[in-house]
């Protein structure tokens, strides 16, 4: 841009590419304000997401699936008569084509049940405000509704539809005639939360949870039968105490029960709880038959298969397993949904299964390999929460842009750097994950297109406007004001540029860790497991912790002690400093291990696992870190010597008072290489047993065939912990600075 | 007639097989400055730096103020007499050499507190004074890297009397400053002078050799080639190679 500093307030003008910027934000934040207001105004511009999928059934016939969702609507999908489970070699799941759909609409809530009539085919579908609808699908209108006191958390019908058994989110249970839509009866106390219902095949029995307990009563009298609330594994033990105390197990739910089923004859209830696990419970004696792990989320559904030999159960971890019964052993894990199975059921042929889930979609599997054999959309589009994301964020970044372009018509220095940190750490977020997110669905190209091109068209916007804020006569107008003293603008122009420095590096950052997230997500990682074994593995942080920082330590006085052998002109300890030097560089860390931990005893000096491993560690580390201090202590020069010496300091003093602190100084960065070093390193005392990170991971991992999420686990740690320690070294780096030239 | 509180005989240096100093002798009298000059390569440096054993002398004695030591002693008897002579000369370096991790207080009080095993108060105190003799009691609190050249240097000088020595040896101490600094260093050196501290300097400074010194003494080749006082030694010289040297500098 002309002008000299010299030039008067009128150089201070919003001209040129400054008024293409202050535009381009303006506009942007007022149609992020207009979208955002239409959006929660219920207006029809928005993100195209999908429905949650909530329930689904087979028809009798086995040719057509129905699935309801969120949005209310019931969709039936009819299976070509050609479709079988055997799977193709080059079966891909996103070429496969969808299948022919029909729409029943009229569903306020969304349909979290659907039941066919067995003999007319008829299907039956239950919202969440308590409308019940009776469909022939054939003609895709009711034939008739009824309505039952909403809202509704979770409904279950007789085997012969005559009557219904529902809770309320009320937490009430009440038993309804299907025929009348007459109420016959209500149960049990609302007083505590009750999230699942079931009853019996035969309408005789109805199950209700209560927060980690079950409650089950006769339907006919009204009467309590059971409250099911956990028994020892050993029959004879009557309270938990005793029976931890005989180190057996204690058979209960833990966290509130969310899924419940009676097996078809009535005799077995399976319950399912928040806390990940499956218990089944003679109804006959209300104990716990078996018991079930293998979900890593809580339980969504549970169904048993027309015999009773096994069950279906359905958790947030996005997977469904088949449980064999008797005993409960899981005999099949069926993975690749990408949000919580919400409900799965068996059919539409004797080898499938077909399950639904709120990622939007319902997945048909084949039985033989658990593979996915045909996938079809409630709606093609985003996950849901990325809608409501979008939505809030334009509504705060219209807010805060408002505010920006204001300030950059003044000429305001912050409005700049407001506008560059909102639109560019922002949309990174919301419009990154999400699109990254896309890549990973089972989609051709162009369908995938077809659900981001939104995101894709905002993201070459902000672009746009990010490159508009940034050009140089932009930045230079509100960095430097030209009307400012000369001193004033360059003093201006230093901070403003550290500034922008620091907003770019965030944005690298957060860009950098968003694009990290979602390649990681791509390894299809079992994000549930990890949530599940996160705090056991992080039990062996503190180990790594202490381990690491008591092997600095004593690696630290190691080269010390090494160093001053190597400067030492006395020929003994030169000798042993550098003997010490090169036997432990010149041999493997885990061999050195090896001989603390089993050589030494043979000596008949034992030591503990710890100790073993930090004695290990530290000397290791003192051989390598002695050369650097050696170098730091080196790097002090003549002069110093000779300034202390000629002031009358002996050798001890001079080294003492004037070298180490300086030479300090000079090794705190190698120093901290080594520390990150180690503190990774530290996971070899694994070898011998120490229960730290790197051992749990292990553990865990290689158990549960997870090893990679574990191991992740761990990475990340020791990420952050890296992360913290640079951060400490940073500030201990400018405290010994002080005296340098800065 | 007092006794010289400097005396040195036959003192001859070899680094290697380099014959550095040829055997030279001198005595100084208390409160006498004594300015050494002379080309670059002729020893002055190494034979100020033998008096202090910052270099180890091959041969001769030196002896001051009454503590005498034989050369190429060893054993912890030599190292204690070498620290008390050390204790008795205090010396300024041409690069100055401050502390560079002490503030200008600390640098002072460093070798009181460790050597003297003076209590901290005392020392302070002192070097309160020391630093306000020297005009810079302002600086107490500041770091050697934000300080002048000339500033170190009067800070340096500041560190060397704190241990309150009977001689000063000066090493070149203007040298390394930018000539308008040389002056603020020059005027504490006068100062010194005045107050009758014997000094033993080795500078390039004409003026200080003819405005402070009591004796110049023209050093080349590892000995002595003319010593006189300031104004026969500037006016009218003995030696040939005395006048060479003075054609060329003034």
């Amino acid at each position: 841009m002309a002008g000299r500093p010299d030039d008067t307030a009128a150089a201070d003008r919003v001209t040129g590419a400054s008024r293409t910027a202050l535009i381009l934000v303006a506009a942007t934040a007022a149609l992020s304000l207009l979208f955002a207001i239409q959006y929660y105004l219920g207006g029809p511009i928005r993100l195209p997401v999908i429905s949650e999928v909530l329930s689904v059934a087979v028809s009798p016939d086995q040719r057509s699936i129905a699935a309801g969702s969120q949005d209310g609507m019931v969709r039936v999908w009819n299976m070509p008569a050609a479709f079988s489970s055997a799977i193709l070699a080059e079966f891909d799941l996103a070429r496969a084509p969808t299948w022919p759909v029909q729409g029943l609409t009229g569903h306020r809530g969304a349909v979290i049940e659907l039941v066919y009539e067995p003999e007319s085919g008829d299907l039956i579908s239950v919202d969440s405000q308590g409308e019940v609808r009776f469909w022939d699908p054939a003609q895709g209108k009711p034939t008739r509704s009824m309505t039952i006191d909403g809202p509704v958390s979770d409904v279950d019908f007789s085997r012969d539809l005559s009557t219904m058994a529902s809770v309320g989110t009320d937490n009430r249970v009440a038993l309804w005639s299907v025929e009348t839509g007459q109420l016959i009866g209500r149960l049990g106390s609302p007083a505590s939360a009750r999230w699942a219902v079931a009853l019996s095949g035969d309408g005789v029995l109805i199950a209700a949870g209560m927060g980690s307990h079950i409650q089950v009563w006769d339907a006919q009298t009204g009467t309590l039968v059971w409250e099911l609330a956990g028994n020892c594994e050993s029959q004879a033990l009557e309270t938990e105490d005793e029976c931890l105390q005989d180190d057996k197990s204690w058979l209960a739910h833990t966290k509130a029960v969310t899924a419940l089923a009676f097996s078809p004859d009535g005799a077995l209830l399976a319950s399912g709880s928040a806390d990940t696990t499956v218990l089944f419970w003679n109804i006959q004696t209300g104990k716990v038959a078996s018991s079930s792990e293998g979900h890593w989320g809580p339980i969504t559904s549970l169904q048993f298969d027309p015999e009773g030999r096994a069950v279906l159960s359905t958790g947030a971890d996005n997977v469904l397993k088949t449980l064999r019964l008797p005993g409960g052993k899981s005999s099949g894990t069926y993975g690749g949904h990408f949000g919580a199975v919400e409900r799965a059921t068996w059919g539409p042929l004797d080898t499938m299964l077909v399950s639904a889930s709120s990622d939007g979609t319902i997945r048909v599997w084949e039985t033989a390999n658990q593979y996915t054999i045909h996938m079809e959309w409630s709606r093609l589009g985003l996950q849901r929460v990325w809608g409501r994301t979008l939505a809030g964020w334009m509504l705060v970044s219209g807010i805060l842009g408002l505010v920006a372009a204001w300030g950059l018509s003044r000429i305001e220095r912050w409005s700049h750097i407001l506008a560059m940190a909102l639109f560019m750490l922002g949309p990174i977020v919301v419009i990154g994950l999400p699109l990254f997110e896309v890549l990973g669905y089972p989609l051709v190209t162009v369908t995938r297109l077809r659900i981001s091109w939104p995101l894709i068209l905002l993201a070459v916007w902000y672009t746009a406007l990010l490159v508009a804020l940034m050009r140089e006569p932009v930045a230079l107008l509100y960095e430097a004001p030209r009307s400012a003293r000369l001193a004033e603008q360059l003093q201006a122009s230093q901070r403003t540029i550290r500034l922008r420095f620091g907003v770019y590096g965030v944005g690298v950052w957060i860009g950098l860790l968003v694009l990290l997230f979602t390649v990681l997500r791509r390894f299809k990682l079992d994000v549930a497991f990890m949530g599940h074994f996160f705090s056991f593995i992080m039990g062996g942080a503190s180990i790594t912790l202490y381990i690491s920082a008591a092997s600095i330590a004593l690696a630290v006085v190691l080269a010390l002690l090494g160093a001053l052998g190597r400067l030492s002109r006395n020929p003994i300890a030169n000798g042993i400093s550098s003997f010490y030097i090169s036997l432990i560089r010149g041999t493997p860390l885990l061999v050195q291990i090896f001989v603390w931990y089993l050589g030494l005893p043979q000596l008949g000096i034992r030591l503990e696992a710890e100790l073993a491993g930090i004695l290990a560690l530290g000397v290791n580390y003192g051989a390598y870190m002695t050369e650097v201090f050696r170098a730091g202590i080196q790097a002090i020069g003549k002069g110093q010597h000779e300034a202390a010496h000629a002031l009358g300091m002996t050798r001890g003093q001079t080294f003492r008072r004037i070298v180490l602190p300086q030479a300090f100084r000079i090794v705190i960065p190698p120093i901290g290489n080594e520390f990150i070093a180690m503190m990774k390193d530290s996971s070899l005392v694994y070898v011998m047993g120490v229960w730290e990170l790197t051992f749990r991971a292990n553990k865990v991992g290689r158990q549960n065939f997870r090893a990679m999420e574990t191991f992740l686990i761990a990475a990340a740690f020791y990420w952050v912990l890296t992360v913290a320690f640079q951060f400490l070294q940073g500030k201990l780096e400018t405290r010994m600075a002080r005296g340098e030239r800065k | 007639m007092t006794e010289p509180i400097i005396k040195v005989r036959g003192l001859h240096k070899y680094f290697g097989p380099l014959h550095v100093i040829h055997g030279v002798d001198l005595d100084v009298m208390p409160a006498e400055v004594v300015v050494i000059v002379g080309p670059s390569g002729g020893g002055k440096s190494t034979f100020l730096r033998c008096l202090n054993f910052l270099e180890e002398p091959s041969a001769g004695t030196i002896e001051i103020d009454h503590v005498e030591i034989g050369v190429r002693d060893t054993g912890a008897k030599h190292r204690q007499l070498i620290r008390e002579i050390r204790q008795k000369a205090g010396m300024v370096f041409q690069q100055f050499n401050l502390f560079p991790h002490m503030t200008a207080m600390e640098n002072v009080i460093e070798a009181p507190l460790t050597v003297k095993k003076l209590d901290r108060p005392a020392a302070t105190a002192k070097a309160e004074k020391l630093l306000s003799w020297v005009g810079l009691s302002h600086k107490r609190d500041e770091y050697p890297s934000r300080l002048s050249g000339g500033q170190q240097q009067r800070v340096a000088i500041a560190r060397a009397l704190a241990m309150e020595p009977k001689i000063m040896l000066f090493d070149e101490p203007t040298s390394a400053l930018d000539p308008e600094l040389i002056g603020e260093v020059v005027e504490v050196m006068e100062r010194l002078a005045h107050e009758g501290m014997t000094m033993l300097v080795v500078t390039h400074e004409i003026h200080f050799a003819r405005d402070v010194a009591d004796r110049v003494i023209l050093m080349a080749d590892g000995g002595w080639v003319e010593m006189g006082p300031p104004g026969q030694f500037f006016t009218e010289p003995k030696e040939e190679r005395t006048r060479q040297f003075l054609a060329h500098i003034l």
